[in-house]
């Protein structure tokens, strides 16, 4: 029993053959009799894939139907309609199908080895994949075919020589999207049919928006968190700009780092990049509200913010950037949390690689990971779709949404809704951070590091597909380039590098 | 008011008036010339603005720049340097200006979308004695009319501007005597 007419208040007797006629029992029967049969619908599963073969929207079928493209929606994860647009609904799924089928007979050919119509090809000759499928066309009735997905890659592909790194397990999506990957998707949708298809006009347009499209994904991210956006608080003077196209006193600790000799001999350098640098650096730990100054207190490490330390010696120089950058000047300097935090790690037991910073004053306020936790995840799963779907306008959407962000949280104009210099020096640091561990991980895996560069930019020799995954995911890294240095002696080096 | 603070800082709190806070941050968003009007730059691009059209010239006039037009063109030749005073006033005219010219502007943005957000960050407290201190916590509230604030703004009247503001921190409830002086007062327009 399927519905609200068939489950009725004598649903627990049969009524048909079993109990005697007694009057009061007819107008009951005649209730049931009159109750319209109900037209059998797909299962859930094959409704959305139906609709979306022809190309049609949710919101058309919705409005063709009389009802809420919400309402379709439901019908497709699982609901079933009712009543009069029960009926309608089917219809429009019969002829759905009947359509799709006729497409799909256009293009088919006969199956080579049963004669039956065939969609798939193999080395020139359409056949059907399976043996069953074969079966199903000679039979005369013929099921339709549901929509079977393409035989998995990865049992055609030869064996890797590695074993791949396990994949980190990530919630799985339910069947609706998330609101703020649907928030991506739709300004995506809403460009390319502004102009009409045409892809470069619309990446522009994506572009320009991207700073108030990332603070309204940022608000949309907030619902139901922990922690509030605190977006205006008192700043210190240390992180205000001494003019206006001057700079403030914090040392983010960008990396500039080139090798100064090699062993003697040719060697082939690789030139890495990191993927969405900026992205993953959005994982760090930031203070949620207004610093407050400390001195002489260590290190807690439930806070964050910016420090006033004096840096340790660094002793690793010739293959090993220093963590701090290259700065000229020696004393005391003020650098921020993810800085602070590689430098003790750095300094404790498991790499001993260089004394603990000493700590002067700091000002931190309490600090967590997860404030743009969400923000990151959203746009992370959308850059990984538009990536597997080959969508470059929303990877570059994407792209623009996360590295302005990040750019003009600060003091800028161009973004007012965040004053965050804090949280600015923090991310990028961050970023700097992760390229520096990196480096860290290929000389401690054997690969030489020849440079180090920006936020995301590795050269090193040797095998470094031991070490790095190749692709465009956050976690792999891209080849950039591939060159030699070095001849017999080592003075290849400083012709390639005159900074060097 | 019983709310209101009688002696403030007398056991060491530190903040300004909230309403002096959101004088500045709305000067903060109408964007005055950066560089000083001692430099030569700020001083021509000041009066620039304040010549660029009769309009322009009437309202300086009214803002307080009384000198010649003969004055006004010595100073854009760089034949003559105005002297100390005038250049105060050349300053004053320019923000008394521009705040008016911008108003209007900034007063629909505030008012849009129903309003804006404003952050409350409370009175520094750290130099006040352990037992005397009180727990103050960071607040935000929606301010849906900017009319009065933005109208005592452009005029340059700090009073009323403090009665405006005073009469929109109320909503806080019962507390809002505590934030009648913060650290800062944070909004976006």
């Amino acid at each position: 029993m399927n519905g609200p007419h068939g489950d009725g208040p004598h649903a627990d007797g049969p009524h048909g053959d079993g109990p005697p006629q007694k009057p009061g029992f007819a107008a009951v029967d005649a209730l049931l009799a009159s109750a319209v049969e109900q037209e059998p619908l797909p299962p859930a599963e094959q409704r959305r894939a139906l609709r979306e073969s022809l190309g049609l929207s949710r919101a058309q079928v919705a409005t063709a139907l009389g009802v809420g493209p919400s309402t379709v929606g439901g019908w497709e994860s699982g609901r079933d309609p009712s009543g009069e647009v029960r009926g309608k609904y089917a219809y429009f799924l019969d002829a759905a199908r009947t359509k799709l089928q006729e497409a799909q007979a256009a293009q088919t050919r006969p199956c080579v080895l049963c004669g039956g119509p065939a969609t798939d090809e193999v080395e020139g000759f359409p056949q059907h994949l399976d043996p069953q499928d074969c079966a199903r066309a000679a039979a005369p009735a013929r099921e339709p075919e549901p929509v079977r997905p393409e035989p998995r890659p990865e049992a055609q592909a030869p064996a890797r020589t590695t074993a791949p790194r396990p994949t980190p397990v990530r919630k799985p999506a339910s069947g609706q999207p998330a609101p703020e990957a649907e928030l991506i998707e739709r300004a995506v949708e809403k460009a390319l049919a502004e102009h009409e298809g045409d892809v470069e006009e619309a990446t522009a347009q994506l572009v320009r928006r991207a700073i108030p499209d990332a603070m309204a994904l940022l608000d949309a991210c907030r619902t139901g968190g922990r922690y509030d956006v605190i977006a205006h608080p008192w700043v210190p003077d240390i992180l205000r700009k001494q003019s206006s196209r001057g700079s403030d006193s914090i040392w983010e600790a960008r990396p500039k780092w080139t090798r100064t000799e090699l062993p003697p001999g040719t060697h082939e350098v690789t030139a890495l990049d990191i993927n969405g640098a900026y992205l993953s650096a959005l994982k760090t730990h930031l203070p949620i509200g207004q610093l407050e100054h400390s001195s002489g207190f260590g290190h807690d490490r439930r806070r964050a913010g910016v420090h006033l330390i004096t840096p340790p010696d660094w002793h690793h120089d010739p293959y090993l950037p220093n963590p701090l950058g290259n700065r000229d000047e020696p004393g005391p300097l003020w650098v921020t949390e993810p800085t602070l935090r590689l430098l003790l790690r750095l300094s404790g037991p498991k790499y001993g690689l260089c004394e603990p910073p000493e700590i002067h004053e700091s000002f931190t306020s309490g600090a967590t990971e997860n404030l743009l936790e969400k923000f990151r995840a959203a746009l992370r799963d959308a850059r990984d779709k538009a990536i597997e779907a080959e969508d470059e306008t929303t990877v570059e959407y994407v792209k623009a949404m996360y590295s302005k962000f990040v750019s003009t949280m600060g003091e800028s104009h161009y973004n007012r809704e965040l004053y965050r210099p804090d949280w600015m020096h923090l991310i990028r640091s961050q970023a700097f951070a992760n390229l520096w561990m990196k480096a860290l991980r290929a000389h401690e895996q054997g690969l030489s590091v020849v440079r180090v560069m920006g936020t995301d930019e590795l050269h090193v020799t040797g095998d470094w597909r031991r070490v790095f995954e190749e692709g465009r995911g956050v976690l792999e890294v891209k080849v950039k380039d591939v060159y030699t240095l070095g001849s017999d002696d080592a003075a290849g080096l400083t012709e390639e590098f005159p900074d060097a | 008011m019983p709310e209101y603070t009688l002696e403030f800082g007398k056991y060491g709190a530190r903040g300004i008036r909230g309403s002096e806070a959101v004088f500045r941050r709305l000067d903060d968003l109408a964007g005055f010339i950066v560089s000083p009007v001692e430099s030569r730059r700020g001083l021509l691009a000041r009066l620039h603005y304040l010549t660029r059209t009769d309009h322009a010239r009437a309202a300086a006039r009214a803002a307080g720049l009384t000198v010649t037009d003969r004055t006004l063109k010595a100073w854009l030749d760089g034949r003559q340097r105005p002297t100390v005073r005038n250049l105060q006033r050349v300053e004053d005219a320019y923000r008394t200006v521009r705040r008016h010219n911008v108003a209007q502007h900034l007063l629909r943005r505030l008012n849009s979308r129903g309003g804006t957000r404003v952050e409350l960050h409370p009175l520094n407290q750290s130099q006040v004695p352990r037992p005397r201190q009180r727990v103050l916590e960071y607040r935000s509230l929606n301010i849906r009319r900017w009319d009065r604030i933005v109208q005592a703004w452009s005029a340059g009247d700090a009073d009323a501007l403090d009665d405006a503001w005073i009469d929109q921190i109320v909503d806080l409830g019962s507390q809002w005597g505590q934030y009648e002086y913060v650290t800062n007062v944070g909004f976006a327009a």
